[in-house]
């Protein structure tokens, strides 16, 4: 066929700007991961300094008034398991954050998340939202979090 | 009664097809032209995903990179797989504008790429995973085949793959008998089948994301049908309602015989001149096998005509077929008709054999054609169904030269084809017989400037 090259390209060209286009537009959506904040290492450096994250109770943030809500996110699965997201909220402040389900596939994963998920855990009492940065090292699991307490917060906003 | 060659003259009928015949369906190169452009949007979606896959801190990451060459590879080198197999699975609107050996070309050409795509995707994966786990990578292989999901099946089909690409290197596959390596690469259904699973389990462009998994089945199962319905269900469909049997077999020159075919229906089947089919013979010996032989006329309810030189175990068979043996039929197939001309008169060259798919051609065309045919033969007597094609020749205006000798007595060349047929640039070439032959008229069209799309060659090949 003459010019076959030619509709290759061109239909190349769409489908790949399509694709690219239905994904940019996709994550306009909560949990935006990308920016990289921790080192490349994957060591985080809130291990380093300050208390042990998870045996801290959460003091009550200033602002969080009225009845503690709590709801469920919903499981989200990621290339090594699955996990859910527990967050309790006070007025329109997350004031705890905890983790009913966590299933992974292999033993290095449990073990990166149980290390990951204290973590996640101070970002999202610190941006009291689901807006995180994500630990780098363990994005699948950051993002699954992120997109668990997402649908959580928005269970509690359309009650 | 029998058959008879009927080789009318046509004044009676113009330029309309007898009222028994169907309308042979149109080639439309638009469907083509589509069928290209979804190809490469499929190409380009596959690339984009890949590129979409990973974020910037996951690249960043420790095997970040190797896992990004792993998913670039795995969604490249799947999808070239399915568009080979499409290329085989006999669509009829794009073999009829391609060709069934314009389609293997293609699929042949594509061949070395899904292969060794995957086989590069399983190692980058591991690499990238070994590195993000910080693990050794024969660990990392262990872990991989006995606790995520789907892959170790997954490994099996990329095994099978690559000994189909293994089996398929010239050095081997030549000592090995065709029907064989055949059987092997029909493996790679399995394979492809095999290795679905893992990717919508692990794939990071997957999980999570229900609208390219539900496109990325769906291409699949797609891919599936389409196989079924046009390169298994079409076939047995036909066979069956045409019940084609062999009434009849003649002599028609050293080592050549018709096979004359009774069917039901004939008037349903769209044949074209200068179409063949796969012909499945079923006797005990010749039922697993189907090969391609041509029309050597078009059909003529209930008759049909195939026309075979015997030049190897199956060709020589079908000279030994009893009458009343049941026959199943994949086809008709072939781009070498007269929907393929694109200038307003046409050179007819056919050597040995090859005068079958030119004899259903020049019974095609219309009545003032006037084609310029040429047939190359060693002795006169291999000059089969001459007094059919002299006939047409003469009913259709045109002029025939027996061009009989050894290859040192003829020679076609530049000076003697011109002199033959002075009016080259007014016509397309159709060039039909064995592959050298092909490929030294074909070599001598270009060489004397006749542009490629008008010169369309059909080569038999053992």
């Amino acid at each position: 066929m003459r010019r076959a090259g030619w509709y290759l390209i061109t239909g190349a060209v769409a489908g790949f700007a399509g694709v690219l286009g239905l994904h940019i537009g996709g994550t306009a959506a909560p949990a935006a991961l990308g920016q990289p904040v921790r080192g490349e290492t994957g060591t985080p450096p809130a291990l380093a300094g300050g208390s042990a994250p998870g045996t801290t109770p959460p003091a009550t943030p200033a602002g969080a008034t009225g009845p503690a809500r709590s709801a469920a996110g919903a499981v989200e699965p990621y290339g090594y398991g699955q996990l859910s997201v527990t967050v309790t909220v006070r007025g329109d402040r997350i004031v705890a954050v905890s983790v009913p389900v966590l299933r992974t596939v292999d033993p290095y994963s449990q073990q990166l998340a149980q290390q990951v998920i204290p973590m996640l855990r101070s970002e999202v009492l610190a941006a009291h939202s689901a807006q995180i940065h994500g630990v780098s090292g363990a994005t699948y699991t950051s993002e699954a979090y992120a997109q668990s307490i997402q649908s959580a917060l928005d269970k509690l906003h359309s009650r | 009664m029998g058959y008879e060659s009927v080789v009318a003259p046509r004044s009676r009928q113009g330029r309309k097809r007898p009222r028994a015949l169907p309308e042979p369906r149109r080639p439309r190169p638009a469907l083509a032209r589509a069928g290209l452009v979804a190809a490469g949007a499929g190409l380009g979606a596959v690339t984009a995903l890949a590129i979409t896959a990973e974020t910037g801190a996951e690249l960043r990451a420790p095997g970040g990179a190797a896992t990004f060459l792993g998913s670039l590879t795995g969604l490249v080198g799947t999808y070239l797989a399915l568009l080979m197999v499409l290329l085989v699975s006999r669509i009829p609107a794009i073999e009829r504008v391609l060709g069934q050996d314009g389609l293997l070309r293609w699929h042949r050409r594509l061949a070395p790429w899904p292969i060794s795509l995957l086989l590069a995707h399983a190692l980058f994966i591991t690499i990238g995973y070994a590195q993000a786990a910080r693990a050794g990578l024969w660990h990392q292989v262990g872990v991989m085949l006995t606790r995520y999901p789907d892959v170790l099946i997954a490994t099996v089909g990329l095994g099978i793959m690559a000994g189909i690409g293994v089996v398929s290197l010239r050095a081997i596959r030549r000592r090995l008998r065709r029907e064989t390596w055949w059987l092997i690469h029909l493996y790679m259904y399995l394979a492809l089948a095999l290795s679905f699973a893992h990717v919508l389990a692990l794939g990071p462009s997957f999980v999570g994301h229900p609208l390219t998994r539900i496109v990325w089945s769906v291409a699949w199962a797609g891919t599936a049908g389409l196989v079924l319905c046009y390169r298994f269900g079409l076939p047995v469909v036909r066979s069956m309602r045409h019940r084609l049997a062999v009434a009849e077999v003649r002599q028609e020159g050293p080592g050549v015989v018709s096979v004359i075919c009774t069917g039901r229906n004939l008037d349903k089947l769209p044949i074209t001149g200068g179409q063949f089919f796969f012909w499945r013979f079923l006797t005990r010996s010749m039922w697993w096998q189907a090969h391609p032989y041509t029309l050597s006329a078009l059909p003529q309810p209930p008759y049909l005509r195939l026309t075979v030189k015997a030049v190897g175990d199956h060709s020589a068979a079908v000279a030994r077929l009893r009458p009343g043996t049941r026959v199943a039929v994949e086809g008709p197939y072939g781009a070498f008709t007269k929907y393929a001309q694109q200038r307003p008169q046409a050179l007819l060259v056919a050597a040995g054999i090859g005068v079958t798919a030119l004899r259903s051609l020049l019974e095609d065309m219309p009545r003032n054609a006037a084609p310029v045919v040429l047939l190359r033969g060693t002795r006169p007597e291999d000059l089969v169904l001459h007094k059919e094609v002299a006939d047409l020749v003469r009913y259709r205006r045109g002029r025939l030269h027996d061009l009989v000798g050894t290859r040192e007595q003829v020679v076609l060349d530049e000076r003697s084809l011109p002199r033959l047929v002075p009016d080259l640039h007014r016509r397309d070439i159709y060039v039909c017989g064995p592959e050298s032959f092909v490929t030294t008229i074909v070599d001598l069209a270009a060489r004397l400037g006749v542009p490629a799309e008008a010169v369309h060659h059909e080569a038999y090949a053992l």
